[in-house]
């Protein structure tokens, strides 16, 4: 957690001055406003938070070292200070490597995590759009459509209206009689976007959604999300295809270990990541 | 990359844009509607629960009724037949003590339910957003479906267990038509309690552990198998067990449907069950109203 000094970013100051100016501008147009958002998840009989094994010790000094030294509830920052803008018509997309708090980031601005201090203000309520939304594998596929459908905000009129095109979409057929549990876990995860995206949102939030299922489900998911994200206002994506995130965003936001790096242009940004990706793939092999 | 806000801009800002902030509680009328508008969710989500409850064994749904019955039947063989405490002052025990524990196993398993309603749905909470009231309601509705068809069962054999020679006689009477209100009462004062321990157990699991003994001696402090009056009665702190809202709905169902003469049906304990009730529902959900932005953090 503290090697964030270590890693040279090399951000430029003409690179922040070229990013958009965050608020107060008065434009109208904004449609989503974060201020130094911190998230913090509670961990219970974590030991040890961080990289690396923990420290070599006996059976004895194991014993002996369970005590204060060790708090049973450790808290793990997730998110530590991010602050930006989004105006209606923008899509953003978000980088970072494995657990640099993009999904969290993505979570806290949809209400479904509550900061740990910092504000969100939205100009409607988000919806996430992912592949992570696990329903209830107890129960049927067609509960579950029920259930995340209602959950969203739907009326039980509307869900029986949308009901059939979910199935198919998600390609589940006779499957949607059996629980969840019973699914492949390609199965579930289509099953899981067809749910979130029979809705369209005026901000919509996209999780890695486009790694779902085989080529054709991707490409038909893909198709869906270009359908939503033109009707939607406002659109975040996070993805760790950077192709996809330049085809599809006009702004990039990289998150690195809880905090903001760069907020820029798609290419510029993604320049500057692949290069860090590079160098930090070099400096682990070296 | 540092840079923050002054919350000032920020708030004027949102302002002049029309935004709203989020992850912030929701005002009390505000939530009460989101809620409303939320019930057929609350509805099918409960419905689903009480479903999935029993569906990964071969009898699958008869374990609602079963489980309640071999309950009971544990109950009147040791405490009715074996050490008698069932039988001082109670002249049939077996509906007696039939009526005690499935009753009281609806209040238990309502609690549970709630104190699990937001740890167990984790998920859910995390993926969709909604006034997360909705998961002890649902969980604890959930209850009161399995209860439908057990609560036939309990009345069934509560009225077939006066005709055996050792046991009192159950009449049908009037006072059988008070039973749906008892039990609504009992349903309401438990969504109360859901309420309570969903919000308590939600930010300090530990509770959990300790819930099951509570309801241990919640149970035999109400009389669930014996009669408190009985056994307690002649303590000077009798009164606070016999008055204690799970005692006074035992009171209720088994004054409405049994013919025992210590439980006479009684307008002060309706008063009583229904001031309860409302107390506890009421105290509960602003409990647990306060605590919503809290929920899906930890």
């Amino acid at each position: 957690m503290t090697d964030i000094e270590e890693v040279d970013f090399e951000v430029d100051q003409e690179d922040l001055d070229a990013a958009p100016v965050p608020a107060g501008s008065g434009t109208g147009g904004l449609s989503l406003l974060v201020n130094d958002l911190h998230v913090t998840y509670r961990v219970f009989g974590a030991k040890k938070v961080g990289h690396g094994p923990g420290r070599k010790q006996g059976t004895i000094g194991r014993l002996l070292s369970r005590g204060a030294r060790q708090p049973a509830v450790r808290e793990v920052k997730a998110i530590r200070g991010i602050s930006f803008a989004a105006d209606h018509g923008e899509s953003i997309g978000i980088i970072g490597v494995n657990g640099s708090g993009k999904s969290t980031l993505l979570r806290a601005i949809a209400g479904l995590i509550p900061p740990a201090s910092g504000t969100v203000h939205v100009a409607s309520s988000p919806a996430l759009l992912g592949v992570n939304a696990v329903l209830m594998k107890d129960l049927t596929g067609e509960r579950n459509i029920m259930i995340g459908s209602l959950a969203m905000g739907l009326t039980k009129a509307e869900v029986k209206q949308r009901y059939q095109e979910i199935v198919d979409f998600a390609e589940i057929g006779d499957f949607v009689n059996l629980p969840m549990k019973a699914y492949s876990s390609g199965m579930g995860a289509r099953l899981r976007f067809a749910i979130s995206a029979s809705t369209v949102p005026d901000i919509l939030m996209i999780d890695e959604a486009l790694a779902t299922g085989d080529a054709g489900f991707r490409a038909k998911s893909k198709a869906k999300m270009a359908e939503i994200r033109e009707s939607a206002g406002t659109v975040f994506l996070v993805s760790h295809s950077l192709a996809t995130i330049k085809s599809m965003c006009t702004r990039v936001l990289w998150v690195h270990e809880g905090k903001l790096v760069m907020d820029g242009p798609p290419d510029v940004v993604c320049a500057r990541y692949k290069r860090f990706v590079e160098q930090s793939r070099k400096r682990a092999t070296a | 990359m540092e840079r923050t806000l002054d919350p000032a801009a920020v708030n004027r800002a949102a302002e002049a844009s029309g935004l709203e902030q989020i992850g912030v509680r929701p005002g009390l009328l505000r939530y009460l509607k989101d809620l409303w508008t939320r019930r057929s969710f609350i509805q099918v989500l409960a419905v689903s629960k009480a479903q999935a409850e029993n569906q990964n064994t071969y009898l699958g749904q008869v374990w609602a009724l079963l489980s309640p019955l071999l309950n009971a039947l544990v109950y009147v063989v040791i405490f009715g037949f074996i050490l008698q405490v069932g039988r001082a002052g109670i002249e049939n025990t077996i509906a007696f003590i039939v009526v005690g524990v499935f009753m009281f196993r609806f209040f238990e398993r309502s609690v549970m339910a709630g104190a699990h309603s937001i740890n167990h749905n984790l998920a859910l909470v995390r993926s969709v957003k909604f006034p997360r009231a909705v998961l002890p309601i649902a969980g604890v509705l959930a209850e009161l479906a399995s209860l439908g068809p057990a609560l036939v069962v309990m009345v069934l054999i509560s009225y077939l267990s006066g005709f055996l020679p050792i046991a009192g006689r159950v009449t049908i009477d009037v006072y059988w038509l008070l039973l749906p209100a008892a039990v609504a009462l009992l349903w309401i004062f438990s969504t109360g309690c859901a309420f309570l321990v969903a919000r308590w157990v939600a930010l300090t699991p530990d509770l959990d552990n300790l819930l099951p003994h509570i309801m241990r001696v919640l149970m035999y402090a109400s009389g669930v198998i014996f009669s408190v009056d009985r056994y307690l009665g002649d303590f000077s702190w009798g009164w606070i067990v016999e008055y204690q809202p799970v005692a006074v709905y035992l009171y209720l169902v088994r004054s409405s449907i049994l013919d025992e003469p210590a439980y006479p049906p009684d307008l002060s304990m309706w008063l009583l069950g229904i001031g309860w009730a409302a107390l506890f529902v009421i105290a509960g959900f602003l409990v647990f109203w306060r605590g919503e932005e809290r929920y899906g953090r930890d």
